[in-house]
């Protein structure tokens, strides 16, 4: 932590940090790939530096790999979930991806 | 500091906690700390069956670093409020060095 | 000391040289990110462009930006494919 970054100009929609990528997603649909193959998709209301979220109509996917006991196939199995308001720790977030957006 | 504020806005709601071990408990949320270590009262496990266990426990403090999710009613979140908050809190300087 | 002249010498150096360019970013999963490096804090959180998402050599995903939290990042290696 040096003094230096926040007597940085302030520009608002520049990626200066990782985290502005996060802070730009405010009030979008995000994609967030979690520990455990869990994904999510919401609207970002909003975050911290440890990316502890929340996200408004979340859907969760959870994906499971089972092995069938007599073919030794692997199964992958989707489990899907809503929620209409989700806090999320911010430990378990592997990747979060801003919608589609064009020149960054 | 954004979370632990906006978790003491929803003291009195009912919120379902789901943890990493996939223990999911509904109750009402009493108290939580700087560490979103988080109180309920009048708990029940969502799939009572599979933990049967849980039935006699009537109110709980759970460790924040084994939380999962938060669900939480819509209702109790002013959305606009909470982004206006998360704005300024990015302004602040809790991040990370840069290089 | 003999060092290449256009060589980095420490991790700092070597970090803001690849800013800009083609890296892979290997998980502590295994799972490989391959994107245009944006920027990153000193908690190794990383904001990729372009981002493709490899799994057992295989290209599961891809993303326009992605923000990868640094407690999950094994390596930053520069890409030469590219």
């Amino acid at each position: 932590m040096t003094e230096e970054t926040h007597n940085a100009p302030v520009e608002p929609n520049a990626v200066e940090e990782p985290l502005d990528l996060v802070r730009l997603s405010l009030d979008e649909r995000i994609y967030v790939k979690l520990r455990g193959d869990r994904e999510l998709r919401g609207k970002l209301h909003a975050y911290d530096g440890h990316l502890n979220m929340v996200l408004g109509d979340v859907e969760e996917t959870i994906t499971v790999v089972e092995i069938n006991e007599e073919t030794y196939e692997e199964v992958i199995r989707t489990v899907k979930r809503t929620s209409e308001m989700l806090f999320v720790r911010g430990d378990g977030v592997i990747l979060v991806s801003p919608p589609v957006r064009t020149g960054t | 500091m954004l979370f632990y504020s906006f978790f003491k806005t929803l003291i009195g709601q009912q919120v379902t906690v789901e943890l990493k071990n996939d223990l999911a408990i509904t109750g009402i949320l009493t108290s939580v700390d700087q560490f979103l270590n988080i109180k309920l009262d009048e708990i029940r496990a969502v799939d009572d069956a599979k933990y049967p266990h849980m039935m006699a426990v009537k109110n709980c403090f759970i460790r924040g670093s084994v939380v999962r999710y938060v669900q939480l009613p819509a209702s109790a979140v002013d959305t606009a409020l909470l982004q206006d908050a998360a704005r300024r809190e990015a302004q602040q300087p809790t991040t990370g060095g840069a290089h | 000391m003999q060092q290449p002249p256009q060589q980095e010498r420490s991790p700092t150096e070597f970090l803001s040289n690849v800013i800009g360019r083609p890296v892979v970013v290997k998980l502590n999963s295994g799972v490989d990110y391959r994107g245009i490096l944006s920027c990153l804090d000193g908690y190794m959180n990383i904001a990729l462009e372009q981002t493709e998402e490899w799994v057992n050599g295989q290209l599961k995903n891809k993303y326009g930006d992605a923000f990868i939290r640094g407690n999950n990042v094994l390596y930053i290696s520069a890409d030469k494919t590219n």
